[in-house]
């Protein structure tokens, strides 16, 4: 579905990515590791069309969409949500969705998804008047995740989702990551929390100065040595408890 | 007791016509991040334009404001692609790029003096527009023209309003404004997004012109000192801000009233300068304004 090859960018004249391949199936979750400042998000905003690849190709459902603008990149069906829970604090949480929804130009797809996204996060329909500035961290990651779903798109990039979130909060984003996942969107997921992650994917990479390091299943980067040295902490004990 | 609403009605209705350039100001402010520094000539050639259809197609007035309005706002779309774009897309007010912004808008503000120039001449032109009688409200007499001011310039600004608050449109030029790299990702043109705010922003040029012209003269001139008052009334209102730029402008507009009908006529224009400083030091972000505005 996403196919990445030998894609160069960066920021400036700042080289970032030095030819990165990535690839992601239809309907499946690929996680995206690596240690801070590797090149994660750079290599997302490249995707999405935030910046210029240099150069490489990037495919997207048969087509080249390196070098589109952003919002044609989510017409086409790809969107990305971005670091940082960024969402407009002036709106209120559904004007915040309904701008997901910018490019439908049709009221009653528009509707359907705000019913999706509001079946994902219950509270978010709650919470559907209140300006999304006085959301709880949390909160606001719904807003995002949820804002990102309202174009229906066929896939969706998610970066660190769970960042800067309580425990029991992220536990649930995961959930419910996996249920979209499990209602036919295909996922690739930036994540610093590297076995979650990990428990979640079929598939992920390691990226690692601007270059794909390890790549394999999620199984296999489970119980791999360099990985579990990394970001593991060593160990993966326990880890079906945990979901 | 008379005179005092008498010049308090007239700093209202020349109040609105600095709000509503400040406002252009500010909208620009927030969707470009650039202060746009030839707005003062986009009212005067909103003012031409709405004369010349006012008097050549010979349309009646409240036609021919919409229709200034219109065509301006096009203008204003086609000066923001053809040559700020280049430049906004490089960076706005906060980086070395926006310094680039301003000179330019210095420079565009020469070209349009002289294009109206060229075409219209030095001389101020009347803008002869039949109001009919002063209306009686109690024992107040009250000019139609100013009437007409306020009442239009209300109008337009609900209608902006509702334009921002109330329309998809609206919200994405919001969006576009808080933070451009999100509105992208929700799919929002946002190049297209930029020319349009840029476009509404001078259509509000253009009815502050065509509003002043039939009280003032219409003059390749007129910008200049209009700018400096819709900045002045953007600063005490709180730059960036909508609701600021409204407020500011009023008051700027009431301040120099009185000051000219109470102290002294010739220092008309230095009235607003005192207010502006007595605001900024009780609030440096002015009073509508926030702390610091954070821009992504
Ligand atoms: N807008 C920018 N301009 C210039 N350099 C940037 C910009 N954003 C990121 N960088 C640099 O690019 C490099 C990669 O950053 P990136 O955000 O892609 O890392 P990351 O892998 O997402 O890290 P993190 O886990 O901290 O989010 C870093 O060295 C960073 O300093
Ligand atoms: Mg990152």
């Amino acid at each position: 579905m996403l196919d990445i090859k030998d894609l160069v960018s960066g920021y400036g004249s700042v080289r970032i990515l030095n030819g990165v391949s990535l690839k992601v199936e239809r309907g499946q979750i690929v996680a995206l590791l690596g240690g801070n400042g590797t090149g994660k998000s750079t290599l997302l905003k490249a995707v999405s069309g935030l910046i210029w690849p240099w150069s490489g190709s990037i495919t997207f459902d048969g087509k080249r969409i390196d070098g589109l603008r952003p919002d044609r990149i989510v017409r086409l069906g790809l969107v990305q949500v971005t670091q940082g829970k960024e969402a407009f604090p002036g709106m209120t949480v559904q004007e915040n969705l309904r701008l997901g929804a910018y490019a439908v130009r049709d009221r009653a797809k528009t509707a359907a998804a705000l019913e999706r996204v509001y079946g994902y996060f219950p509270v978010l329909k709650e919470k559907r008047h209140e300006l999304s500035g006085t959301l709880s961290g949390g909160q606001l990651q719904m807003v995002c995740v949820g804002r990102g779903l309202m174009s229906s798109p066929s896939m969706i990039m998610l970066d660190e989702p769970s960042a800067a979130l309580a425990p029991q909060v992220v536990l649930d984003i995961f959930r419910t990551i996996h249920r979209i996942a499990r209602d036919g969107m295909t996922v690739l997921i930036v994540e610093q929390n590297v076995r979650m992650a990990l428990l979640l994917a079929h598939y992920g990479y390691v990226l690692k100065d601007g270059v794909i390091e390890i790549e394999g299943s999620a199984e296999r980067l489970m119980h791999d040595d360099n990985v579990r040295l990394s970001y593991l902490g060593g160990t993966v004990a326990n880890r079906e408890a945990q979901l | 007791m008379d005179y005092v609403i008498d010049l308090v009605i007239i700093g209202l209705s020349v109040g609105m016509v600095y709000a509503l350039v400040a406002l252009g100001i500010s909208l620009i402010f927030s969707g470009l991040d650039i202060v746009h520094f030839a707005h003062g000539e986009i009212y005067m050639l909103g003012a031409f334009i709405g004369l010349m259809i006012f008097q050549k197609l010979a349309l009646p007035y409240v036609p021919a404001l919409l229709l200034a309005i219109v065509v301006t706002g096009l203008i204003g779309v086609l000066i923001e692609r053809l040559f700020y774009r280049r430049l906004t897309r490089a960076g706005g007010g906060y980086t070395v790029a926006g310094m680039g912004m301003i000179i330019s808008g210095f420079g565009m503000s020469i070209v349009l003096q002289n294009i109206a120039f060229l075409i219209w001449g030095a001389k101020p032109l009347p803008f002869p527009v039949p109001f009919g009688m002063p209306v009686e409200v109690g024992n107040l007499t009250l000019p139609m023209s100013y009437v007409w001011i306020v009442s239009a310039g209300l109008l337009i600004m609900v209608g902006l309003h509702l334009l921002l608050r109330r329309t998809m449109l609206g919200l994405a030029m919001r969006a576009v404004a808080h933070n451009k790299d999100i509105a992208y990702l929700s799919g929002i043109n946002v190049p297209a997004m930029i020319s349009l705010t840029f476009g509404v922003g001078c259509a509000l040029g253009a009815a502050a012109g065509v509003l002043i012209g039939p009280i003032n003269y219409v003059q390749v001139q007129m910008g200049l000192g209009v700018l400096i008052k819709a900045f002045a009334a953007a600063v005490v209102g709180g730059f960036g801000s909508l609701p600021g730029a409204v407020l500011g402008g009023l008051l700027v507009g009431v301040v120099e009233s009185l000051g000219a009908g109470f102290i002294s006529g010739t220092y008309k224009d230095v009235y607003a300068f005192i207010l502006l400083v007595l605001v900024l030091m009780v609030k440096p972000s002015g009073i509508l304004g926030v702390e610091a505005r954070m821009k992504a």
